[in-house]
Protein backbone atom coordinates (compact mmCIF):
# COMPACT_ATOMS: atom_id res chain seq x y z
CA UNK A 1 0.00 0.00 0.00
CA UNK A 2 1.59 3.55 -1.18
CA UNK A 3 0.08 6.34 -0.38
CA UNK A 4 1.16 9.73 -1.90
CA UNK A 5 -0.28 12.77 -0.28
CA UNK A 6 -2.73 11.29 0.89
CA UNK A 7 -4.00 9.46 -2.03
CA UNK A 8 -4.18 5.36 -2.28
CA UNK A 9 -2.08 4.43 -5.39
CA UNK A 10 -2.98 0.47 -6.31
CA UNK A 11 -0.28 -1.89 -5.90
CA UNK A 12 0.00 -3.68 -9.00
CA UNK A 13 -0.74 -0.75 -11.70
CA UNK A 14 1.85 0.79 -13.53
CA UNK A 15 3.23 4.47 -12.24
CA UNK A 16 2.35 6.10 -15.11
CA UNK A 17 -1.54 5.15 -14.43
CA UNK A 18 -1.99 4.98 -11.23
CA UNK A 19 -0.46 8.77 -11.00
CA UNK A 20 -3.76 9.57 -12.88
CA UNK A 21 -5.57 8.91 -9.86
CA UNK A 22 -4.56 12.74 -8.49
CA UNK A 23 -6.92 15.25 -9.84
CA UNK A 24 -5.19 17.01 -12.32
CA UNK A 25 -2.79 14.36 -13.66
CA UNK A 26 -3.91 12.78 -16.97
CA UNK A 27 -1.49 10.10 -18.74
CA UNK A 28 0.13 13.14 -20.56
CA UNK A 29 1.69 14.42 -17.52
CA UNK A 30 1.95 11.29 -15.56
CA UNK A 31 4.25 10.19 -17.95
CA UNK A 32 6.50 13.25 -17.87
CA UNK A 33 6.35 13.04 -13.84
CA UNK A 34 7.58 9.62 -14.07
CA UNK A 35 10.59 11.14 -16.28
CA UNK A 36 11.25 14.03 -14.01
CA UNK A 37 11.78 11.72 -11.29
CA UNK A 38 13.63 9.19 -13.41
CA UNK A 39 11.39 5.90 -13.41
CA UNK A 40 10.90 3.78 -16.33
CA UNK A 41 7.75 2.91 -18.20
CA UNK A 42 7.16 -0.09 -17.02
CA UNK A 43 7.77 0.28 -13.45
CA UNK A 44 4.77 -0.44 -11.37
CA UNK A 45 3.53 1.08 -7.80
CA UNK A 46 5.02 -2.09 -5.78
CA UNK A 47 8.45 -1.82 -7.61
CA UNK A 48 9.12 1.53 -6.12
CA UNK A 49 11.76 1.66 -3.62
CA UNK A 50 11.10 3.86 -0.32
CA UNK A 51 13.77 6.75 -2.19
CA UNK A 52 11.41 7.13 -5.40
CA UNK A 53 8.02 7.13 -3.32
CA UNK A 54 10.18 9.95 -1.46
CA UNK A 55 11.11 11.66 -4.44
CA UNK A 56 7.52 11.55 -6.35
CA UNK A 57 6.06 12.69 -3.06
CA UNK A 58 8.29 16.01 -3.10
CA UNK A 59 7.90 16.43 -6.33
CA UNK A 60 4.50 16.79 -6.12
CA UNK A 61 3.77 18.43 -3.17
CA UNK A 62 5.66 20.91 -4.85
CA UNK A 63 6.26 21.25 -7.96
CA UNK A 64 6.80 24.91 -8.78
CA UNK A 65 9.87 24.75 -5.89
CA UNK A 66 10.99 21.22 -6.79
CA UNK A 67 14.79 20.79 -8.07
CA UNK A 68 15.06 20.95 -11.89
CA UNK A 69 16.69 17.51 -13.43
CA UNK A 70 20.76 17.74 -13.83
CA UNK A 71 21.36 18.81 -17.12
CA UNK A 72 23.52 15.91 -18.67
CA UNK A 73 24.88 17.27 -22.16
CA UNK A 74 24.59 15.25 -25.12
CA UNK A 75 28.56 14.00 -26.67
CA UNK A 76 29.15 16.65 -29.61
CA UNK A 77 29.40 15.82 -33.23
CA UNK A 78 33.06 15.33 -33.37
CA UNK A 79 33.32 13.21 -30.01
CA UNK A 80 35.43 9.92 -31.10
CA UNK A 81 35.26 7.41 -28.61
CA UNK A 82 37.99 5.79 -26.92
CA UNK A 83 38.90 2.30 -28.30
CA UNK A 84 37.16 -0.54 -26.53
CA UNK A 85 40.93 -1.78 -25.46
CA UNK A 86 41.71 1.42 -24.01
CA UNK A 87 41.58 0.86 -20.10
CA UNK A 88 38.63 2.68 -18.62
CA UNK A 89 39.25 6.08 -16.55
CA UNK A 90 38.91 5.42 -13.41
CA UNK A 91 38.40 8.93 -11.84
CA UNK A 92 35.01 10.26 -13.62
CA UNK A 93 34.69 13.30 -15.54
CA UNK A 94 36.04 15.93 -14.22
CA UNK A 95 33.32 18.45 -16.22
CA UNK A 96 30.43 16.87 -14.41
CA UNK A 97 31.42 18.12 -10.94
CA UNK A 98 32.82 21.25 -12.31
CA UNK A 99 28.91 22.19 -14.33
CA UNK A 100 27.40 21.48 -10.64
CA UNK A 101 26.47 24.73 -10.15
CA UNK A 102 25.15 25.31 -14.04
CA UNK A 103 22.81 21.83 -13.42
CA UNK A 104 20.70 24.29 -10.84
CA UNK A 105 19.84 26.75 -13.69
CA UNK A 106 16.52 26.41 -15.55
CA UNK A 107 15.65 24.80 -18.69
CA UNK A 108 13.55 26.44 -20.89
CA UNK A 109 9.62 25.14 -21.39
CA UNK A 110 9.66 23.14 -18.40
CA UNK A 111 5.66 22.57 -17.77
CA UNK A 112 5.82 20.85 -15.28
CA UNK A 113 6.96 23.24 -12.76
CA UNK A 114 3.48 25.27 -13.17
CA UNK A 115 0.98 21.94 -12.70
CA UNK A 116 -1.32 22.12 -10.22
CA UNK A 117 -2.98 19.20 -8.42
CA UNK A 118 -5.70 18.01 -5.87
CA UNK A 119 -7.35 20.66 -3.77
CA UNK A 120 -5.30 24.10 -5.28
CA UNK A 121 -6.14 23.06 -8.61
CA UNK A 122 -10.35 22.39 -7.60
CA UNK A 123 -9.52 25.92 -6.02
CA UNK A 124 -8.48 27.98 -8.87
CA UNK A 125 -11.14 26.67 -10.98
CA UNK A 126 -13.63 27.97 -8.24
CA UNK A 127 -12.21 30.89 -7.97
CA UNK A 128 -12.38 31.31 -11.91
CA UNK A 129 -16.05 30.79 -11.81
CA UNK A 130 -16.48 32.99 -8.76
CA UNK A 131 -14.91 35.79 -10.17
CA UNK A 132 -17.07 35.50 -13.59
CA UNK A 133 -20.11 35.13 -11.18
CA UNK A 134 -18.94 38.46 -9.44
CA UNK A 135 -18.24 40.81 -12.24
CA UNK A 136 -21.47 39.81 -13.53
CA UNK A 137 -21.00 37.81 -16.85
CA UNK A 138 -23.27 35.48 -19.14
CA UNK A 139 -21.25 32.29 -18.08
CA UNK A 140 -20.92 33.46 -14.56
CA UNK A 141 -25.20 33.72 -14.71
CA UNK A 142 -25.34 30.24 -16.12
CA UNK A 143 -23.14 28.74 -13.37
CA UNK A 144 -25.38 29.82 -11.19
CA UNK A 145 -27.99 28.90 -12.71
CA UNK A 146 -26.51 25.31 -13.41
CA UNK A 147 -27.41 25.64 -17.08
CA UNK A 148 -24.82 24.80 -19.74
CA UNK A 149 -22.71 27.57 -20.45
CA UNK A 150 -22.29 27.31 -24.06
CA UNK A 151 -25.73 27.98 -25.62
CA UNK A 152 -26.13 24.07 -25.37
CA UNK A 153 -29.87 22.95 -25.22
CA UNK A 154 -31.90 23.05 -21.96
CA UNK A 155 -35.59 21.61 -22.91
CA UNK A 156 -33.88 18.26 -23.02
CA UNK A 157 -30.28 17.08 -22.29
CA UNK A 158 -27.87 19.28 -19.91
CA UNK A 159 -27.92 17.07 -17.35
CA UNK A 160 -24.20 16.80 -16.90
CA UNK A 161 -24.54 21.11 -16.51
CA UNK A 162 -27.29 20.63 -13.87
CA UNK A 163 -25.37 18.19 -11.89
CA UNK A 164 -22.05 20.03 -11.94
CA UNK A 165 -22.41 23.87 -13.09
CA UNK A 166 -22.93 25.31 -9.50
CA UNK A 167 -21.30 28.52 -8.12
CA UNK A 168 -19.08 26.42 -5.79
CA UNK A 169 -18.42 23.69 -8.32
CA UNK A 170 -17.17 20.35 -6.60
CA UNK A 171 -15.98 18.19 -9.37
CA UNK B 1 4.59 35.91 -19.26
CA UNK B 2 1.96 33.59 -18.64
CA UNK B 3 -1.92 34.23 -17.39
CA UNK B 4 -2.00 37.57 -19.22
CA UNK B 5 -5.80 38.17 -20.81
CA UNK B 6 -4.52 37.89 -24.39
CA UNK B 7 -2.57 34.20 -23.51
CA UNK B 8 -5.88 33.29 -22.01
CA UNK B 9 -8.55 33.96 -24.80
CA UNK B 10 -6.87 31.43 -27.10
CA UNK B 11 -5.70 34.19 -29.45
CA UNK B 12 -2.57 34.45 -30.79
CA UNK B 13 -0.43 36.45 -28.78
CA UNK B 14 1.33 38.56 -31.59
CA UNK B 15 -1.83 39.97 -32.74
CA UNK B 16 -3.10 41.15 -29.26
CA UNK B 17 -6.39 42.14 -28.21
CA UNK B 18 -8.99 42.68 -30.49
CA UNK B 19 -10.85 46.29 -29.23
CA UNK B 20 -12.39 48.92 -31.07
CA UNK B 21 -10.73 52.47 -30.98
CA UNK B 22 -13.72 54.79 -29.40
CA UNK B 23 -13.29 58.17 -30.55
CA UNK B 24 -15.01 60.22 -27.64
CA UNK B 25 -13.18 58.10 -25.26
CA UNK B 26 -11.88 60.93 -22.60
CA UNK B 27 -14.85 63.34 -23.32
CA UNK B 28 -16.87 60.50 -21.69
CA UNK B 29 -14.88 59.72 -18.70
CA UNK B 30 -14.63 63.08 -17.70
CA UNK B 31 -18.21 64.36 -18.42
CA UNK B 32 -19.32 60.18 -17.45
CA UNK B 33 -21.46 59.85 -20.54
CA UNK B 34 -22.30 56.52 -21.41
CA UNK B 35 -21.00 55.02 -24.91
CA UNK B 36 -23.47 53.41 -27.20
CA UNK B 37 -21.80 50.53 -29.45
CA UNK B 38 -22.59 47.68 -30.66
CA UNK B 39 -19.06 46.32 -30.36
CA UNK B 40 -19.29 43.46 -28.44
CA UNK B 41 -16.45 41.92 -29.43
CA UNK B 42 -14.57 44.30 -28.22
CA UNK B 43 -12.31 43.76 -25.46
CA UNK B 44 -12.09 45.92 -22.40
CA UNK B 45 -9.01 47.71 -21.96
CA UNK B 46 -6.98 49.00 -18.45
CA UNK B 47 -7.83 52.57 -19.73
CA UNK B 48 -11.39 51.89 -20.26
CA UNK B 49 -11.89 51.34 -16.26
CA UNK B 50 -14.67 53.66 -14.91
CA UNK B 51 -16.83 54.30 -18.23
CA UNK B 52 -20.08 53.58 -18.86
CA UNK B 53 -20.93 51.92 -21.73
CA UNK B 54 -24.91 50.90 -23.59
CA UNK B 55 -24.08 48.09 -25.00
CA UNK B 56 -26.47 46.24 -27.59
CA UNK B 57 -27.68 42.69 -27.27
CA UNK B 58 -29.54 42.97 -30.79
CA UNK B 59 -32.95 44.81 -29.43
CA UNK B 60 -31.79 47.48 -27.24
CA UNK B 61 -28.76 48.66 -25.47
CA UNK B 62 -27.79 47.69 -21.95
CA UNK B 63 -25.70 49.85 -19.71
CA UNK B 64 -22.82 48.34 -18.38
CA UNK B 65 -19.90 49.77 -16.02
CA UNK B 66 -16.45 49.18 -16.41
CA UNK B 67 -14.64 47.99 -13.16
CA UNK B 68 -10.96 46.99 -12.31
CA UNK B 69 -12.34 42.96 -12.78
CA UNK B 70 -13.50 43.08 -16.25
CA UNK B 71 -10.63 43.76 -17.77
CA UNK B 72 -9.42 41.23 -20.64
CA UNK B 73 -13.42 40.16 -20.82
CA UNK B 74 -15.51 41.60 -23.88
CA UNK B 75 -18.05 43.82 -23.74
CA UNK B 76 -20.96 41.22 -24.96
CA UNK B 77 -20.06 39.00 -21.37
CA UNK B 78 -22.07 41.93 -19.90
CA UNK B 79 -25.14 42.24 -22.26
CA UNK B 80 -27.04 39.13 -22.09
CA UNK B 81 -28.75 38.62 -25.64
CA UNK B 82 -31.46 36.38 -24.01
CA UNK B 83 -34.98 36.76 -22.68
CA UNK B 84 -35.67 34.98 -19.50
CA UNK B 85 -38.71 32.43 -19.65
CA UNK B 86 -41.63 33.23 -18.15
CA UNK B 87 -44.71 31.56 -18.07
CA UNK B 88 -48.18 32.88 -19.73
CA UNK B 89 -51.53 31.17 -19.04
CA UNK B 90 -53.43 32.63 -21.73
CA UNK B 91 -52.17 33.57 -24.98
CA UNK B 92 -53.48 37.06 -25.72
CA UNK B 93 -54.16 38.05 -28.65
Amino acid sequence: MVHILGTLLPEKQLVKFALTHFYGIGHHTAARICARVQLHETCKIRELTPAQVTALTAFLSSPSTASPLPHLPLATLDYVPPRPSDPIPAAPRPMASADASQSVKELPGDRLKNIKIGAELRREMRDNIAHLRNIGTWVGKRHAQGFPVRGQRTQSNASTARKLNKILRYA
Amino acid sequence: MFATAVVQSGRSAWKGPFFVAFPNLRLALENNIPIKTQARSCTILPNFVGLRFLVHNGRDYLPVYITQDMVGHKLGEFSSTRKRFSYRATKTR
